[in-house]
């Protein structure tokens, strides 16, 4: 390398040029439309409004319920897709015929679109026609059918039921990389020392991971607060709200309620509130990388 | 004796317990596909009974023709709703199935070629401003693809590129480039250093030497790299809906998800649209798992 | 001599040619571009081609929609500025629609479609009016009947339907002791369907004092007694403690609350007049013919009455004349007289049973026999003369309507009392309201 030379410039300008047009111009857009008054049943009325987006918005009682609504799925859904995801990884771990098998398949609800997996789930779900509950009655559990969308805790859960089948198979696989680096001699020592599978896995497995659980975990709120397909595809925001999380509200304020300015203030509160757990995330990230 | 025997005995135990939950896992995953497999080849008379028909035999594939060739049923009793209801939404499939695949292969190409010549750069060539390039990229993509959602759609609408491919494709390597990047450089990086160094004495160039000596070793990279573009673009939906209005470039997400929050839906048919769309990805999932692993892992260690 | 003779031919050549270029400019070719939500779409498509063949020089480009996201994919659609002349719309949006300026009045081009208006029903002319004007011409109107099984009544012992939603409680509780119907009340409440805003009008208008609004647009749901509050809190009792509303209503759209009265699951619905054709259809279910009409329940018996509508889009004006007009044909073909009929209302009537918007046509003899085959039609007509239009058809519904599906829903829920739903309503149309001055 003796002179500098055009080639590097020339390689990554393609990427930068896109990556720079859909970064810098959308966040000054975003900026602007939110201190303007942008209404479409009102077109002529342009007018710029300071803050006021942001104050409507926030102090809108629609604004904290699906607040509450997003951090409501955000827990269930994080505590699922994480604990499911470290239990599969264990299983997968493990030198048996059914782990060889489940390898294969384990990947195929994340390769899906996010869409289809509401789409099959909302369908099990049914409380008219569904599966699940065709099979509860057949079995007896049930008596007459249960309407699983209609009630607020359920349908809660039927969306953690679809979002942990499809993005389970991430945290386990993540969770087994980690997993397979753990020498094993730990463990040969750990039972020497006459510990059991429990204590195995909860003196040598759990602290090995536990920088890696905690990646998972933002990693995966990040993920869960910024859901939007499943709510458009399963429940429409419903029962009432409680499915109507933040990514849903915003879009509709912005398709149903036409309000460009309370979209756009919206999102910006919503882009913050994703910077800091991501800031959070890369600060823990940089601490395993230290150790 | 004894205790090695019970040893045994406990072992062979465990693995019968660990067998049966990798079963059960196994069936959470694809109990699903299944029972829309079933629903596929159902009449919709059939799925609207309580409790539904859980083996519709014999199988009918009425649902799949009318999805290629518009051909109604013309058992009314078995297909019920599906007579008096329905949309023609459905005949759009393979159309927007066609528009998923082209955009999704434009992004697929143009991830693999831009992404590994960018990549290797950030990887191997000392040039002012790399980090902060490289840290830009990444950066980029802390953005919440919500928050960006309206300007977006203006800038495409600047462009006029409204309802079309390569408003698509422009947007998915806005999202796709940045992880491409951070993947292959990394990947790039751990490649032996020494064999590039003796092609540059050779008087090779950085751009030959990335496509005779770099590339050959980096493929498992590149084809994982390329898998997730692929994936990445053919499963998107929000910007799809919002950036596309006709079946000129409708993807298979937005037609689906139109097609789904129908209320007159009929789900057999809407089954077998599913088990259509979901075959490409399931196909890639399942013979390229092991390079989409090592993916996936780094993808969550951004 | 010869002169004059090639003088004439001259003028008969000019002339020819003059004919031949005005005929060549209106049969120069346009392509229009129709949008509606999926319903019967081999239907609209026939009358395409039928349309085109008295046009020849128009051809329509047409693609359809789900009803349940059919205003947000329009949205979607003006701002972008996708080709689309003529549409499908509905009361519900005309006025933000022509606020926002996506769809332009009809009238102003076409004066001629204002002769029409004395054929229909008060409820339509109102509903198709914004700022004076005239917006397009109707697909269907129609009003919400209520419905009963006649078997099921028989079998608990009744020899009437419910008169108000008192005795409709004792009826449906009746039906539930005898086991005839394990929830005899369904109603198309879905949040996701935009009829449901429109079921539940009706039966606030079915009450004494049946209004939501006053004349300057003040909401009176919100005061106490209100007739809003009576079938709020009827609801949230029939849902959750005499549990004689099926609690798949709050998800129901209209299609899943004619499944359940076909199968016999559901004694008493409230619907689009049209869906009672399906109920009563021999070829659909066994239950076929029990269906009939009772008055709506309550001590008006009013209801609430509904218009579909064709309209231009302003894009159409900015492509010229010829869109314009093959535009204006488009709409008059669709929704007006062709040769003295209403050809295309009338055929919607005959297949499929949907309302329309010229009260005429209950005296067309082939509609009556058409309709007399589902429904008795004097009751039918008695309940449309009954119908009003929506009140509080602003730019601004949309969005208030949209908010009200959810508060509503926590009412029904019992997450809240229906007092505080309905105050909620109003402060957010107090809200809109305030904005819009």
């Amino acid at each position: 390398m003796t002179k500098p030379s055009l080639y590097p410039y020339a390689t990554i300008l393609p990427v930068m040029l896109v990556v720079a047009v859909f970064t810098v111009y959308p966040l000054l857009h975003s900026v602007y439309l939110s201190v303007h008054e942008n209404v479409l049943t009102r077109p002529l009325d342009n007018d710029f409004v300071g803050l006021q987006n942001f104050r409507e918005v926030v102090t809108g009682y629609y604004f904290w319920r699906s607040l509450w609504s997003t951090a409501v799925f955000a827990v269930m859904a994080v505590a699922a897709v994480t604990l499911y995801g470290l239990g599969v990884a264990l299983l997968l771990d493990q030198a048996v015929l059914g782990s060889a098998l489940l390898k294969i398949v384990v990947l195929l609800p994340w390769a899906i679109p996010a869409v289809i997996s509401g789409i099959i789930w909302r369908w099990i779900f049914d409380g008219d026609y569904g599966v699940l509950n065709g099979l509860l009655l057949v079995t007896g559990a049930v008596e007459r059918y249960v309407p699983w969308m209609s009630q607020t805790f359920s349908a809660r859960l039927c969306m953690v039921v679809a979002h942990v089948w499809k993005q389970g198979p991430l945290a386990a696989v993540f969770l087994l990389a980690a997993l397979q680096v753990i020498p094993a001699e730990l463990y040969a020592a750990a039972r020497i020392d006459g510990a059991g599978r429990w204590n195995g896995f909860r003196f040598v497995t759990l602290p090995y991971l536990k920088a890696t659980l905690a990646l998972v975990l933002i990693y995966e709120t990040i993920v869960a607060v910024a859901t939007f397909d499943l709510v458009y595809v399963m429940t429409g925001g419903g029962p009432a709200d409680a499915t109507a999380i933040i990514g849903w509200y915003a879009y509709t304020e912005i398709f149903r309620f036409l309000n460009l300015g309370h979209g756009a203030a919206l999102a910006i509160i919503l882009g913050v509130l994703l910077l800091g757990l991501v800031m959070v995330y890369l600060r823990l990230l940089r601490a395993e990388e230290a150790t | 004796m004894s205790a090695g025997r019970g040893r045994s005995r406990a072992r062979r135990l465990e693995s019968l317990a660990l067998n049966l939950a990798c079963v059960v896992v196994a069936l959470f995953i694809l109990a699903p596909f299944a029972w829309m497999l079933i629903c596929s080849v159902a009449g919709e008379a059939e799925l609207t009974r309580r409790p539904p028909v859980f083996v519709p035999a014999p199988p009918t594939l009425a649902n799949y023709a009318f999805i290629f060739t518009g051909q109604m049923p013309s058992d009314r009793t078995r297909h019920g709703i599906f007579v008096w209801q329905t949309s023609h939404e459905v005949r759009l499939l393979l159309p927007a199935l066609r528009n998923s695949f082209i955009v999704a292969l434009s992004v697929m190409a143009a991830n693999v070629v831009f992404g590994a010549l960018a990549a290797y750069s950030f990887a191997r060539v000392a040039f002012h401003g790399r980090r902060s390039a490289y840290v830009f990229i990444l950066t980029s993509r802390l953005l919440p693809a919500v928050a960006v959602a309206i300007p977006f759609y203006a800038i495409v609408q600047r462009l006029e590129l409204l309802d079309t491919y390569r408003a698509l494709v422009l947007v998915y390597l806005a999202f796709t480039f940045p992880f491409t990047v951070y993947f292959l450089s990394v990947y790039f990086r751990y490649l032996p250093a020494e064999v590039e160094e003796a092609a540059l004495l050779d008087g090779c160039t950085r751009f030959q030497t990335l496509l005779r000596v770099v590339v050959p070793c980096a493929v498992p990279g590149l084809v994982a790299a390329a898998a997730f573009a692929f994936m990445t673009a053919y499963n998107e939906f929000l910007f799809a809906l919002l950036l596309t209005q006709t079946i000129a470039a409708q993807t298979m997400p937005v037609l689906l998800a139109a097609v789904a929050t129908n209320p007159a839906v009929s789900h057999a048919l809407l089954a077998a649209c599913v088990i259509l769309a979901i075959v490409p990805p399931a196909i890639l999932a399942v013979v390229l798992r092991r390079y989409l692993t090592s993916g996936l892992v780094a993808s969550v260690a951004r | 001599m010869i002169d004059a003779t090639r003088a004439r031919w001259l003028v008969v050549l000019l002339g020819l040619s003059l004919v031949l270029a005005v005929s060549a400019r209106a049969q120069a070719p346009v392509t229009l571009n129709l949008v509606s939500w999926s319903y019967g779409v081999d239907i609209v498509r026939d009358n395409i081609g039928k349309f085109q063949q008295k046009y020849p020089g128009v051809t329509v480009n047409y693609s359809d929609f789900s009803w349940a996201t059919y205003h947000d994919a329009m949205v979607a659609r003006f701002v972008s500025k996708t080709p689309t002349d003529v549409l499908y719309s509905s009361d519900h949006w005309l006025q933000e629609w022509a606020a926002a300026g996506w769809i332009v009045p009809v009238d102003e081009s076409f004066p001629q479609v204002r002769q029409y208006l004395t054929e229909y029903s008060p409820f339509v002319r109102e509903a198709l009016t914004y700022k004076g004007r005239i917006y397009g011409t109707p697909y269907y109107a129609d009003t919400f009947i209520f419905v009963y099984n006649a078997d099921h009544l028989k079998r608990a012992g009744f020899a009437a339907p419910p008169g108000t939603l008192e005795e409709l409680t004792k009826q449906a509780e009746a039906i539930k002791a005898k086991g005839i119907a394990e929830f005899p009340v369904v109603l198309a409440w879905g949040q996701q369907d935009p009829f449901s805003i429109e079921s539940f009008t009706g039966l606030v208008f079915a009450q004494r004092n049946g209004s939501l609004f006053d004349k300057d647009l003040n909401p009176v749901f919100k005061n106490p007694g209100s007739a809003a509050e009576k079938v709020v809190t009827w609801a949230a009792d029939a849902l959750g403690t005499k549990k004689i509303l099926s609690p798949t209503s709050l998800q129901a759209a209209n299609v899943d609350q004619i499944r359940a009265l076909q199968s016999g699951a559901a004694t008493f619905g409230l619907i689009p007049s049209y869906s009672l054709a399906v109920l009563n259809d021999p070829g659909q279910t066994q239950q076929a013919g029990k269906f009939k009409i009772g008055l709506m329940p309550g001590e008006s018996r009013a209801t609430v009455g509904f218009i579909r509508f064709y309209a231009i889009t302003a894009q159409a004006p900015r492509r010229g004349k010829d869109v314009m007009t093959a535009a204006w044909n488009f709409l008059d073909y669709f929704g007006g007289k062709t040769d003295g009929e209403y050809r295309v209302t009338k055929r919607w009537s005959l297949e499929k049973g949907l309302g329309f918007a010229q009260t005429a046509l209950f005296a067309d003899k082939d509609i009556r026999a058409a309709f007399g085959k589902w429904a008795d039609v004097d009751m039918l007509q008695k309940q449309a003369q009954l119908a009003r239009a929506k009140e509080g058809m602003t730019p601004y519904y949309g969005t208030w309507d949209v908010f009200s599906r959810a508060e509503l829903h926590k009412a029904y829920l019992g997450q809240q009392k229906p007092a505080d739903t309905l105050a909620a309503m109003a402060k957010k149309w107090e809200e809109l309201k305030a904005k819009a001055k």
